[in-house]
C-alpha cells in the first residue's frame, strides 16, 4: 500500500514538473505585438520577494489603465493584452524575463521595475533590443536611458524642492538618514550640495541595512548631533523599525521634524498613522490631490481592487505611463518601437493625470510634474500644505543648478 | 547488464548535453528565440554550480548553505573584466559617484583578461582554503558548518553592499557585454552560439572531472568520511585535508559558473550572493538527488526550467508554492530525488510488481 502511494506521489511529481516544463502556466499566445485585433504589452514587476508589497500597487494600477482604456476602444482600434512575469524581488529574475517579454514574446513596451537595481539590470537589455520601457517610481536621477520613459520624479522634481521648502520654513540643521543603497547615497550627494550651498549645515549622515530593524545606535547619534530636520531616505522596512523606535522615546514631529521621501499612503499604513502624524513628506501626487482625474482615478481604483487600498504617487505614476504610452502610439500611428519614439522624441506626448498634466520632455524622457510637499494626517492620508504654482521641468542631471554645478554634482563623461 | 547500470548516469549525462547542444541549432533554423539560449546558458552555470556543490554534500556530507559567496566572487571577477573593457580601463560611473577619482589597485589586475581568470579561480579558492582549513582543522561538522557557511556569506554580503565606491552596492555591477560580445538580437546569434558551446564544453568537462573523482580512491574515501567520520579518522586519514581540498574544490567550481553566469546574464548583483540563492542551489541538488553527480545537474536544469517557465502568466502569484511543493514532497517521500525515483523506488516498485504476478500463478 505505501509503495502505490509513493507511486501516487512520484506520479504527481512528475506531473507538476511537466506543468513547469510544458509552461501551462498560460503566457499567452506571445504572438506578434501588432497583429491581429490585439496588441501585446508586458508587465515585470515582482509579485513575490520582500518587493512584492510595493509593486503589486504599481501593477495593479498598470491592469487598471489598460482595462480602462480597452473599455475605452483600445489603442489604435486594438485591445490591449498584457503578458505577467514575475521579478520575484530579483535583478537577475528581472534581466530574464525582461528578456523573455521582449526577445521571446515580443511586445509592443514593457511597464515595470520598481527598485534602481532591478532598473539598472534591464537597461542594456532594453537597449540592446531596441524595445521600450516605461519606469514609474522617483528615484536618484544621473540616468537617460534612450529606451526608458521614466514617469517617476528625476530629483529636482521631489527632492531639491523639499530641501527649498525646508530652508524657506526657516531648518537650518540637517541630518541625513537613509538606506545603504544607490538612491539615498545619490540623493544625500545632492542635498549636502544643495544644503552647503543655502548657507545651512549638515549635522549628520547615516546609512542603514534596507531590513534593519535597530536604530537605537542611529537615533543616539541624532540625539548628540541635535538637528531641527531629519532627512529620510530610508526604504522598506526599516521605516517601520526607525519610525516605531523614535515613537518609543517619545519623539514626535514636534521634537524631530523629518522630511521622507520613500513614504506614500503605503507605508503610512504599515507604520501607523500616529506615529507619522505631521511628519512631511515630498512627491508629485497624493490620494488627497484635489483635481478631478483623481477623483475618478481612487474610484476606479478601489472598486477594482477593495475600499481598503490606497493609491500612491509610484501608482499613478505608473497608470500614467500606460495612458502616455497610448498618447505615444497615437501620434506615432504605429506600434513600432522606433516610430513610437520618434513620436516621443518631437515632444508635446502629454496625459492629464490624476496629479495634474503631465508632459513628456523630449530630450530626456522624463515627465515635467507638479512639486507637492505634503503633511501626514491621523486619518492615515496625506495633505498638501505647499505645492509648486506650475510644473517642474525634469532636470535628471541637475545641469540647471547652480550650486549643483558648482559641487560637481555630475556622470562622468 | 551491470555495466549499463554503472554507465546509466553517464549516459543521462550525454542526452543533456546533447539536447542542449541541439538548442542553438534549432535557434538557426528560427524555431526556438535567442532569450531561451541565453536562459539555458544561465542554467548550465547553474548545472556547473549545483555539480560542486554534490561533490561536498552528496558526496562528503558538507552541507555548504553559502555557496553563492563562491559563485558570486567568480562573477564579480569576470564582471570587473568586462566592466573595464566596456570603458577602456577608465574608473567607472559608480567610483566617480562614490568619491574616488583614480582606479583603485583591487580592480587593476582585471584590466588584463589571463589575470582575470587567475583571479577567478584563485580568490574564491584562497577564501574556500581558509576557511576550511580553520573549520575542518578544528573539526566544525554537520549544523555547524552550515551554520559558519551562511554567517560568513551573510558577512561577505553586508561588505560587499557597504563598500558601494568599489562594488557599486546592492546595483552591482551592470551594462556589461559578454566575453564574445554582444549576444543579444538576432544580429548577435554567432556569437551567442559560440558562447553557449564553449559553457557547454565547460560544463561536460567538470563533469567529467567529477564523474572521475568520485570512482577513484579519493571518492571512496569522501563517501567514507560522509558514512563515518570518525572510523575514517581511526583508519589513518587525515580527514581534515580531504575535506578542505574538496572544499576548495566546489568553491572553484562555484566560481567558474559565476564567471559564465555573468556573460550570459549581462550583470551581476549582491543578490547572487545571498543566502536565499545558496539555499537555492541546494535545493537543486536535492531534488535532482545528491550523490550522484548527474542528479545536481538535472535537478539544476529542472527546477530552473520550472521557475521560468510557472512565474509568468496564470501561475504568476502561487508558483512558489509549486515549487515548493515539489520540493516538500521530494524530502519528505524520495530521499534520493529525481535519481533516487529511477534507481530504487521505480526499481522495487517493478520487483514487487513482478513477485505479486508470480504469487499469482503460483495460487
Amino acid at each position: 500500500m505505501k509503495k502505490v502511494f509513493a507511486v501516487v506521489l512520484a506520479g504527481g511529481l512528475s506531473l507538476a514538473i511537466l506543468l513547469g516544463l510544458t509552461g501551462c502556466g498560460g503566457s499567452g499566445d506571445g504572438g506578434s505585438a501588432g497583429g491581429g485585433d490585439s496588441v501585446t504589452v508586458g508587465l515585470l514587476h515582482s509579485l513575490t520577494g520582500p518587493m512584492a508589497i510595493s509593486e503589486k500597487s504599481v501593477r495593479d494600477a498598470e491592469v487598471l489603465a489598460i482595462e480602462e482604456i480597452n473599455a475605452a476602444g483600445g489603442v489604435l482600434g486594438k485591445q490591449i493584452k498584457y503578458i505577467e512575469e514575475d521579478g520575484a524581488s530579483e535583478p537577475a529574475t528581472f534581466a530574464t524575463k525582461a528578456e523573455k517579454l521582449v526577445g521571446q514574446n515580443k511586445v509592443a513596451t514593457v511597464f515595470g521595475c520598481w527598485t534602481s537595481s532591478s532598473r539598472k539590470a534591464v537597461k542594456s537589455i532594453f537597449e540592446e533590443y531596441g524595445s521600450l520601457l516605461w519606469y514609474p517610481v522617483q528615484y536618484e536621477g544621473m540616468e537617460q536611458s534612450p529606451n526608458i520613459i521614466y514617469t517617476g520624479a528625476a530629483p529636482n522634481q521631489q527632492i531639491v524642492p523639499a530641501i527649498e521648502y525646508l530652508i524657506e520654513q526657516g531648518y537650518k540643521k540637517f541630518f541625513l538618514l537613509g538606506s545603504d543603497y544607490v538612491f539615498p547615497r545619490t540623493a544625500n550627494m545632492i542635498i549636502k550640495a544643495q544644503v552647503a550651498a543655502a548657507g545651512s549645515e549638515t549635522v549628520g549622515e547615516e546609512y542603514a541595512a534596507m531590513d534593519q530593524t535597530d536604530f537605537a545606535a542611529i537615533i543616539a547619534k541624532i540625539e548628540a548631533a541635535k538637528p531641527d530636520v531629519i532627512v529620510n531616505t530610508l526604504n522598506g522596512t526599516g521605516n517601520v523599525s526607525f519610525f516605531k523606535q523614535m515613537s518609543e522615546k517619545n519623539y514626535d514631529a514636534s521634537k524631530y521634524m523629518t522630511m521622507s521621501f520613500s513614504i506614500a499612503e503605503e507605508e503610512v499604513a504599515a507604520i501607523g498613522a500616529n506615529i507619522l502624524k505631521d511628519h512631511l513628506v515630498s512627491w508629485n501626487y497624493y490620494q488627497t490631490t484635489d483635481t478631478a482625474e483623481n477623483t475618478k482615478f481612487v474610484a476606479a481604483y478601489k472598486a477594482k481592487f477593495g475600499a481598503g487600498r490606497v493609491t500612491s504617487d509610484p501608482a499613478e505614476a505608473a497608470y500614467d505611463g500606460v495612458y502616455l504610452w497610448k498618447a505615444a502610439v497615437e501620434k506615432a500611428g504605429s506600434f513600432d518601437v522606433d516610430k513610437v519614439l520618434t513620436a516621443i522624441k518631437s515632444g508635446g506626448i502629454s496625459f492629464q493625470a490624476p496629479e495634474g498634466k503631465v508632459v513628456i520632455n523630449g530630450e530626456n524622457q522624463h515627465l515635467s510634474k507638479p512639486v507637492r510637499i505634503g503633511k501626514v494626517g491621523s486619518d492615515g492620508l496625506i495633505n498638501e500644505v505647499f505645492a509648486t504654482p506650475s510644473p517642474v521641468a525634469p532636470d535628471p542631471y541637475l545641469t540647471t543648478y547652480d550650486w549643483a554645478v558648482a559641487a560637481n554634482i555630475k556622470p562622468l563623461e | 547488464m551491470t555495466k549499463l547500470k554503472n554507465q546509466a548516469g553517464n549516459l543521462c549525462f550525454s542526452l543533456i548535453i546533447i539536447g542542449l547542444a541541439v538548442m542553438p541549432l534549432l535557434m538557426a533554423a528560427g524555431v526556438a528565440e535567442s532569450p531561451l539560449i541565453i536562459f539555458l546558458g544561465k542554467c548550465v552555470a547553474f548545472s556547473i554550480v549545483a555539480i560542486g556543490l554534490d561533490l561536498i554534500w552528496g558526496y562528503t556530507g558538507i552541507l555548504s548553505l553559502g555557496h553563492g559567496l563562491y559563485f558570486a566572487l567568480g562573477g564579480y571577477g569576470m564582471a570587473m573584466y568586462l566592466k573595464l573593457r566596456a570603458t577602456h580601463g577608465a574608473i567607472t560611473e559608480f567610483m566617480h559617484t562614490g568619491g574616488l577619482t583614480a582606479l583603485p589597485a583591487v580592480w587593476k589586475p582585471f584590466q588584463s583578461l589571463p589575470l582575470t581568470v587567475l583571479s577567478v579561480l584563485i580568490v574564491p579558492a584562497g577564501l574556500a582554503y581558509i576557511i576550511g582549513y580553520f573549520i575542518f582543522k578544528n573539526r566544525i561538522k554537520g549544523v555547524y558548518f552550515s551554520i559558519i557557511s551562511q554567517a560568513l556569506t551573510w558577512a561577505a554580503y553586508s561588505v560587499f553592499i557597504a563598500l558601494s565606491p568599489y562594488t557599486n552596492g546592492n546595483v552591482g555591477i551592470t551594462e556589461i557585454g559578454s566575453l564574445a560580445g554582444k549576444i543579444r538580437g538576432s544580429a548577435n546569434q554567432g556569437r551567442l552560439t559560440l558562447l553557449f558551446y564553449v559553457s557547454l564544453a565547460i560544463l561536460a568537462l567538470i563533469y567529467a572531472t567529477a564523474a572521475f573523482l568520485v570512482r577513484t580512491k579519493f571518492g571512496k574515501l569522501l563517501i567514507a568520511i560522509r558514512d563515518g567520520e570518525n572510523r575514517t579518522y581511526f583508519s589513518g586519514y587525515r580527514v581534515s585535508r580531504y575535506k578542505t581540498f574538496i572544499y576548495v574544490l566546489s568553491a572553484a567550481i562555484a566560481a567558474v559558473a559565476g564567471a559564465i553566469f555573468v556573460n550570459f546574464n549581462g550583470s551581476i548583483t549582491p543578490s547572487q550572493m545571498t543566502i536565499a540563492f545558496s539555499v537555492n542551489m541546494v535545493i537543486w541538488v536535492a531534488i535532482g538527488g545528491r550523490g550522484t553527480i548527474v542528479g545536481a545537474v538535472i535537478g539544476a536544469l529542472l527546477v530552473n526550467l520550472c521557475e521560468y517557465n510557472l512565474s509568468s502568466g496564470g501561475m504568476i502569484e502561487v508558483w512558489q508554492y509549486i515549487v515548493g511543493g515539489i520540493f516538500c514532497v521530494t524530502i519528505l517521500f524520495f530521499k534520493g530525488g529525481i535519481m533516487g525515483l529511477f534507481r530504487e523506488q521505480i526499481p522495487a516498485f517493478l520487483r514487487k510488481l513482478k513477485v505479486r504476478g508470480g504469487q499469482k500463478v503460483e495460487s
